[in-house]
């Protein structure tokens, strides 16, 4: 029993008229696992989500939780709880109704209900908002009492439906700390939902990258960003440029066949080629790397920490994020350098 | 020229403060006491002036118009003909439109025009035209007599008209477009998530109507039952077309005091009286449903 999964889902389809929202997904969540899915909108991550909460059915393959199968059931008989985008707190409930919902309903006597509320509120950091009404809240504040709602009645599995996306960064930042928080000292199992990489990468034990219905990679988040398994994962997952090359001889040149300068180290074969760096691990003015390009310095722009810099080669545009002061001027030649390692091609 | 204000500037800058919420409200109250004050005004003081025969009303000041009321069984009667219709009728028209609004509410976009645009259809028909069609639709070789018997259900040809029954039908279709928009405006007004977080947590749909939905359209079931409460309290055609000879209500009344009997001071009270109750009935309504509706919006 210890090591069943909270949630499996086994070939699970669902489509909607001719469209395939979810093709083929299974996934396993481990007791205590943090899995995110993430994907572009249209990627069927929240379909997903709402299969597993019961709001739509799959047209096939099994859902079980805790190792009983559970998709022909609705939302009010499965043991999964969702946390909203739109929070969907009830507005004519105060915090401590709406914490209560779940328990109540759930059959359990007010007297165990009192201190539990509490106690959620208290985890979330709303003691004493009890009595006031969802239009009395900040936006972080109602996530906060969502949050409560969900977990004081302590499902096998908590969805979380892109919940963050609604507030404005700061509080995103500061929720998505917190419910890292509470997921180490409660070690809920979850699955997460979003488009935004940054929480998918601070938050999961694992990371589902979806594309059309499909889960393209699903590892941790490390390893997702480090050895993706494929070019749409690498191109969704953090920034890259791309080189779109055709290679013929040993030559670089671009798709009107204007010659490039480029440098590699390993020879790739001939053909069209798309070549990704990412722009932190581009450097300027480093002729003596293994691989390297030369481009004019089209403009530079302020991002805080670093100057993002576009060049032109030929056709080609890049972009090289470097720190400290800029150092060339929009016309220059400038040698771009990178490490065998921080590239990958694609044929 | 002094730092210290002048008594005489003072009290100007004081009755400024005091006169302005009023200045910015006068248009408004203008047209509030020019189109519904007056009337009702002018009303209030017909029902005070005397009757005499040959004579629509002479001026002069009595209660005997409210004195008759008291002691006048058919008014009595008509009085509470008049209150049971309305009242049945009106809920009727809130369930019916309330279900309806719902399912529009609930159905995917676009069946929504159409839901909408058949709702709009009573409305764009005279009151006169309506009862026309149920003159076709009652009687015995009307459409639901023939309905009635091609199905099976009865074996003999019926007439409902001029029944109780065909009264309260007809009030229940004019005033069933209001009451439907109106509900519409208010689930409108919520996030059907609410919906899905209260089958989340394991509320299954009874409880989730109770709940949660019933609750936050209280004040939208109030405002359409008052709304249609008042139209069908106030309607006269169509209960005197479409019910029996004996089916007074006191439209019926008003409109024979004042053009049967043409005693114009015994109309204005009627109309005072029947203004009156409708009022008690709205500030009925408001004090069951208005704890914290300022909240929910």
């Amino acid at each position: 029993m210890a090591d069943m999964n909270a949630l499996e889902l086994d070939s699970v389809r669902r489509a909607y008229g001719g469209v395939v929202a979810v093709d083929n997904v299974s996934i396993d969540v481990k007791r205590g696992e943090f899995v995110t899915l993430l994907g572009p909108s249209g990627s069927g991550k929240t379909s997903t989500l709402r299969l597993i909460g019961g709001f739509e059915r799959p047209d096939a393959g099994a859902i079980r939780i805790n190792g009983v199968r559970i998709d022909h059931l609705p939302a009010y008989q499965r043991d999964t709880t969702t946390i909203f985008q739109s929070g969907a707190l009830f507005p004519h409930k105060t915090v401590a109704e709406n914490v209560a919902y779940g328990l109540r309903m759930r059959g359990i006597t007010k007297a165990d209900i009192t201190p539990r509320v509490k106690q959620a509120l208290e985890i979330v950091r709303l003691s004493g908002y009890d009595e006031r009404y969802p239009a009395q809240l900040s936006g972080g504040q109602k996530q906060r009492v969502a949050l409560a709602r969900s977990m004081v009645v302590r499902p096998a599995i908590l969805l979380f439906d892109e919940p963050l996306s609604a507030l404005d960064l700061s509080l995103r930042l500061q929720l998505r700390a917190e419910i890292k928080r509470l997921h180490e000292e409660i070690g809920f199992s979850a699955i997460y939902v979003t488009h935004d990489q940054g929480e998918a990468m601070a938050m999961s034990s694992r990371v589902a990258v979806m594309r059309g219905g499909r889960i393209e990679q699903i590892d941790r988040p490390e390893k997702v960003f480090g050895e993706p398994a494929n070019e749409f994962v690498y191109t969704f997952i953090g920034e890259s440029c791309c080189l779109k090359a055709w290679i013929a001889a040993g030559a670089a040149a671009d798709s009107d066949g204007d010659p490039i300068d480029l440098r590699l180290s390993n020879p790739l074969g001939e053909g069209a080629w798309r070549i990704y760096i990412r722009p932190s691990r581009m450097h300027l003015g480093r002729a003596d790397m293994p691989n390297g390009l030369k481009a004019r310095l089209d403009f530079t722009e302020f991002l805080g920490d670093v100057h993002r810099y576009h060049f032109k080669a030929a056709k080609l545009e890049l972009f090289v994020d470097h720190p400290g002061a800029v150092a060339h001027k929009p016309g220059d030649l400038v040698d771009i350098g990178w490490q065998t390692a921080d590239m990958i091609a694609y044929q | 020229m002094s730092a210290v204000p002048s008594e005489m500037a003072r009290r100007r800058a004081g009755l400024r403060a005091r006169l302005t919420p009023w200045l910015l409200m006068a248009p408004a109250l203008l047209i509030a006491v020019a189109f519904f004050g007056l009337p009702i005004a002018f009303m209030a003081r017909m029902s005070f002036n005397e009757h005499i025969d040959q004579r629509f009303y002479v001026p002069g000041f009595t209660f005997e118009s409210y004195a008759a009321m008291l002691t006048d069984q058919t008014f009595r009667g008509a009085l509470l003909t008049t209150m049971r219709l309305a009242f049945v009728s009106s809920i009727v028209t809130v369930v019916v439109g309330y279900a309806f609004a719902m399912l529009v509410w609930l159905k995917p976009k676009r069946w929504r025009l159409a839901f909408i645009a058949l709702a709009l259809c009573p409305l764009l028909i005279s009151e006169i035209s309506i009862i026309f069609g149920w003159w076709m639709f009652f009687p015995k070789n009307g459409l639901l007599s023939y309905a009635l018997v091609s199905s099976g259900l009865i074996t003999d040809k019926v007439s409902l008209m001029y029944t109780e029954f065909a009264a309260f039908v007809g009030l229940t279709y004019v005033t069933l477009p209001f009451c439907f928009f109106i509900l519409l405006s208010i689930f409108d007004g919520i996030d059907k998530k609410v919906l899905e977080a209260s089958a989340d947590l394991g509320a299954g749909p009874l409880r989730t109507f109770r709940e949660v939905l019933l609750p936050l359209t209280k004040g939208g079931i109030a405002a359409a039952f008052a709304q249609s409460f008042i139209w069908a309290v106030g309607t006269y055609a169509t209960p005197s077309a479409l019910g029996p000879d004996t089916l007074w209500t006191i439209g019926y009344l008003i409109q024979e005091q004042m053009l049967g009997k043409h005693n114009w001071p015994r109309a204005a009270a009627f109309s005072i009286v029947l203004t009156i109750g409708v009022a008690l009935v709205m500030v009925i309504v408001r004090t069951l449903t208005s704890k914290r509706t300022a909240l929910n919006g």
